[in-house]
């Protein structure tokens, strides 16, 4: 299991605290800059945090309190394999000899260090690219050169930085597969940094959530876009329906708006508490004609790309927006036009809310924009 | 022809290639990865580009003088005027290894970090590959101006014929002694070789050279 926890505040903040089990797949996924790269630098020992612990199946590879570091192995004795964005492959060595160098440490005999470089390359379906060099490949076959490269040592963690992002959708689909048949034989963590979330709950048993350096939240994919732990969350998870309200036993208020929704009361959230409320696109149904819960509203915005349409209402007597996804063929059947009137139901089974409190830490309150958070 | 000083020029550019490319690597590599004094030590290295050869050979011969590098007189010696052409190649060697350094995708060392190679190996076997050709650059560029140097020769070795009378001395001599025809052979010579050197420097550097250079086996 690899174990993290961690906190830096330079050159770039970060509070990051994770575990990964052997055979998970752990996604890190959060905006360009919020510190997922950075995180896996910190696991490999390219960069060093300020205290922490990292610790790799039962083995510290770094540990540090603020007065002292008491473990910081070097990059080279931390046994990981790491798969850089832009492959890194040696410019000067063919494919077979990139592969080869990471078994140099525990194979000093150089023929059975070709021999094993092979099998990976066999393994990994590019058997017959083993004498190409780097500049000679494509970006899939580079990739999978380097994905050979960070298996070969048989790493105890396997850290993937981007991998797919630099490589077309077909391709991308190959090395998908290729990823999820390593994972069953390999029965190592593996932490995967991107920031497509499609990708992320594709791939991924878990994802981690990182914001300016903090990780927010860690959940199953299913989980994290049902249940986002607060609006920011909610936010940099794609649900663009974030709500205000107050909730008080089982009645849920929508501010802007004189509607209220009655909703299950778990017993969780105080009366007249200030909440945050989310709903998923799942949770919302489009009709044309008045019907019972249904609130009327008008179409605001209307933008079609390819065969989705994404709408905006603007809810009657409120100034409440809600956004809403369609085919165009869904859109044809509802009449929808810019201006036109549409009924609008929220699923009430399918709100999550969320309690807001004020946040004391200044830097929160910059980076959620507001006041109040979870 | 004067062959004797043809030969002792080239045995002082030879020796100096030999001793100057490793401290030039060693040089690089330490400036490559130096924190704060970087640019002091850059601009240091790289005086001798800029000062007068004649004001460099003052210096060594005043701090020459009467010293010994190991029983042999650093003074009129061709131990003296090989580390005088050592000093006076510093530039020279290290500029070209160090951009060749500088060159290489700070990616590619972090890779060989985690492929778990200690940093012996890494520059062993993934970084030296790299910089051949900023060492080849550094050779050709040490050999033709160690041939060419004639003011530092002159004030540290002055001209003992086998000892310390290089080509270029040679050509100082001949036009004194107004044999222009000696000092026209000897000078088309040394262009010859110079510009030998200086077009396979610049024939490495050409894109269509550009391909595999192996290092692991």
């Amino acid at each position: 299991m690899l174990k993290l926890q961690i906190s830096q505040t330079a050159p770039m903040p970060l509070q990051i605290q994770l575990e990964c089990l052997p055979g998970e797949l752990h996604a890190l996924v959060g905006p360009s800059g919020s510190g997922k790269t950075s995180t896996l630098r910190v696991i490999a020992g390219l960069m060093q945090a300020d205290e922490g612990l990292i610790q790799c199946a039962d083995i510290d590879w770094f540990s540090a309190d603020h007065a002292k570091v008491n473990v910081n192995l070097p990059t080279a004795d931390r046994s990981c394999g790491f798969l850089f964005q832009q492959y890194a492959l040696f410019p000067h060595l063919n494919a077979l000899e990139n592969i080869a160098i990471p078994l140099r440490k525990h194979y000093p005999d150089s023929i059975e260090r070709l021999q094993l470089a092979q099998k990976w390359l066999d393994k990994l379906g590019i058997s017959e690219l083993s004498q190409r060099m780097p500049q000679e490949l494509s970006g899939g076959q580079q990739q999978r050169v380097a994905l050979a490269r960070a298996l070969a040592r048989q790493p105890k963690v396997l850290l993937l930085d981007e991998p797919f992002s630099a490589i077309d959708i077909p391709t991308r689909q190959d090395l998908y597969k290729t990823l999820a048949s390593i994972r069953k034989e390999l029965n190592i963590p593996i932490l995967l940094v991107t920031h497509d979330l499609k990708e992320a709950s594709l791939l991924a048993d878990r994802i981690t959530v990182i914001d300016q350096g903090i990780s927010l939240q860690t959940a199953s994919p299913r989980v994290l876009f049902q249940k986002p732990r607060n609006s920011r969350v909610a936010q940099l998870v794609g649900i663009n329906n974030i709500f205000r309200g107050v909730f008080s036993a089982g009645a849920l208020s929508l501010d802007g708006s004189p509607h209220v929704f009655q909703v299950v009361d778990k017993g969780k959230i105080p009366a007249g508490q200030k909440v945050a409320w989310v709903i998923p696109q799942s949770g919302i149904s489009v009709h044309s004609q008045i019907m019972p819960k249904t609130l009327a509203a008008t179409v605001i915005q209307l933008s079609s790309i390819g065969q989705i349409a994404s709408i905006q209402f603007l809810i009657k007597g409120s100034d409440v927006v809600v956004n809403w996804e369609a085919s165009s063929a869904e859109i044809k059947r509802l009449a929808i036009q810019l201006g036109s009137e549409a009924h609008i139901e929220f699923d009430a089974q399918q709100i999550h809310i969320m309690p807001l409190r004020p946040i004391n830490d200044p830097r929160r309150l910059q980076e959620s924009g507001s006041a109040i958070g979870l | 022809m004067d062959f004797d000083s043809i030969f002792l020029s080239l045995k002082l550019a030879l020796w100096t290639i030999a001793l100057m490319i490793p401290l030039g690597v060693w040089c690089a590599y330490r400036l490559v990865n130096a924190g704060s004094f970087k640019v002091w030590l850059e601009a240091g290295l790289a005086l001798p580009l800029v000062l007068p050869p004649t004001v460099l050979g003052y210096y060594f011969l005043l701090g020459f003088s009467g010293k010994t590098f190991f029983g042999v007189p650093l003074v009129f010696s061709f131990t003296g005027i090989l580390i005088a052409s050592l000093i006076v190649n510093l530039p020279f060697a290290i500029q070209p290894i160090q951009r060749a350094f500088e060159a290489i995708d700070p990616q590619i060392r972090e890779a060989a970090k985690v492929c778990g190679l200690s940093p012996w190996q890494a520059f062993r076997f993934i970084e030296l590959p790299l910089i051949w050709r900023g060492i080849l650059s550094a050779s050709a560029l040490t050999f033709a101006h160690t041939l060419g140097e004639f003011g530092v020769v002159l004030m540290v070795g002055g001209a003992i014929p086998g000892e310390t009378k290089t080509a270029s001395i040679a050509i100082y001599d001949r036009v004194q002694s107004l044999d222009s025809t000696g000092a026209g052979k000897l000078s088309l010579l040394l262009l010859g070789i110079s510009l030998i050197a200086i077009a396979l420097s610049y024939g490495v550097f050409s894109p269509r050279n550009g391909q595999k250079r192996s290092g692991e086996r």
